[in-house]
């Protein structure tokens, strides 16, 4: 007789209580709905790589849908979960950073090497994505998170674990930093900003 | 690190998506002339239209697939979780057993293996019947033989419940 057997409630997903889920599915598709797209946007932008956005983007949901215990969707509310989200991505993608995974070219989906999106899309990653590569990848985060999510510098620290202090400097810098490179390309392209 | 006392005014306007219609044309001269605040909205507005164009991008999956990926995980977890307890009961078991192993060996080697003699003594006889063999292990050949057949049974026991208990949990 397997083992499993004789703990039938929990191999079988009928947890007690304790262990139940705190969001009920229809209510993570709402939450999901309103989150993905700018979550998605912030792994792409950030990392640079779509494929890998997508990767991070669903593991990041399910790691959210695991680990918190109760929810922080019911506990503290919508604008609480998501940057308890957003905290989940920055993790995935400084982990991304320290042990970086090589992909094989099978495994990349195919719509990826297709031309994406529109013009406007084309035109804001050809004016952003240069400048952008020319940044760290905390600067690129932290600027994402104060310019793109409009987040408070505490709110990045919490995202970002880094100290709430630190945060204007560094933000400050980085963005000095961008602001010159955004004018020099423009310089160079003959636009004015 | 330079700060502009306006910059808070325009951080708002630019999040509230005020800049640069809804706004006093003296901010904006202001703007243009304060690098801070230049900065601020050279930045700001960029970002914003690339977190715009990259939400359109984004191609979502389901939310359900996601749901019941991340159910199954859990309950990946728990059974984990209630698993770390057996395999600690397991090597347990297998510790107990070798030293039970190493025990009876190492007692029978002091008793000089006595009970070879009676396997010498059952070779030599002419017939062979159980309740003689029976008799002749219990009281010819000492004490050694009645502590070596049960403590042989308990290993074969225990030995195969340690392997039945390892094998079920791969």
């Amino acid at each position: 007789m397997p083992w499993e057997s004789v703990l039938p409630i929990v191999v079988a997903g009928q947890a007690p209580r304790a262990a139940e889920s705190p969001m009920d599915s229809d209510a993570f598709a709402g939450f999901y709905e309103r989150s993905a797209r700018p979550l998605w946007a912030y792994l792409a932008r950030v990392s640079g790589d779509p494929a890998l956005a997508d990767d991070l983007m669903q593991e990041s949901y399910v790691r959210f849908l695991c680990a918190s215990r109760p929810s922080p969707l019911a506990a503290e509310g919508e604008v609480a979960a998501r940057r308890y989200l957003f905290r989940i991505g920055t993790n995935l993608l400084r982990d991304h950073w320290r042990h970086p995974r090589t992909t094989s070219i099978e495994e990349i989906p195919e719509d990826c090497f297709a031309a994406s999106g529109n013009s406007a899309q084309a035109d804001s990653q050809a004016v952003l994505g240069p400048a952008m590569a020319q940044l760290r990848p905390r600067d690129r985060q932290l600027l994402w998170l104060a310019h793109a999510e409009g987040y408070s510098h505490r709110e990045i620290a919490e995202v970002t674990g880094l100290a709430s202090a630190s945060i204007r400097l560094l933000l400050f810098r980085a963005r000095r930093k961008i602001a010159r490179l955004l004018r020099e390309q423009d310089a160079r392209s003959g636009r004015t900003l | 690190m330079t700060t502009c006392s306006r910059e808070k005014e325009v951080k708002e306007l630019l999040a509230r998506g005020h800049w640069p219609q809804a706004c006093a044309p003296e901010l904006r001269a202001h703007v243009s002339a304060c690098r801070v605040c230049g900065d601020l909205v050279l930045v700001t507005e960029a970002f914003q239209q690339a977190r715009a164009d990259a939400a359109s991008a984004a191609r979502l999956g389901s939310a359900g697939a996601l749901w019941w990926r991340a159910q199954l995980r859990r309950r990946n977890e728990a059974v984990e979780r209630i698993g770390k307890p057996i395999l600690g009961a397991q090597i347990f078991a297998l510790v107990i057993n070798l030293l039970l192993a190493v025990g009876f060996l190492g007692l029978q080697a002091r008793h000089g293996l006595n009970w070879l003699g009676w396997l010498e003594q059952l070779q030599q006889a002419p017939t062979l019947h159980l309740e003689a063999v029976w008799h002749s292990a219990l009281f010819s050949s000492g004490w050694s033989l009645m502590v070596l057949i049960p403590a042989l049974a308990t290993l074969a026991l225990l030995g195969g419940a340690v392997v039945y208990l390892a094998s079920e949990r791969q």
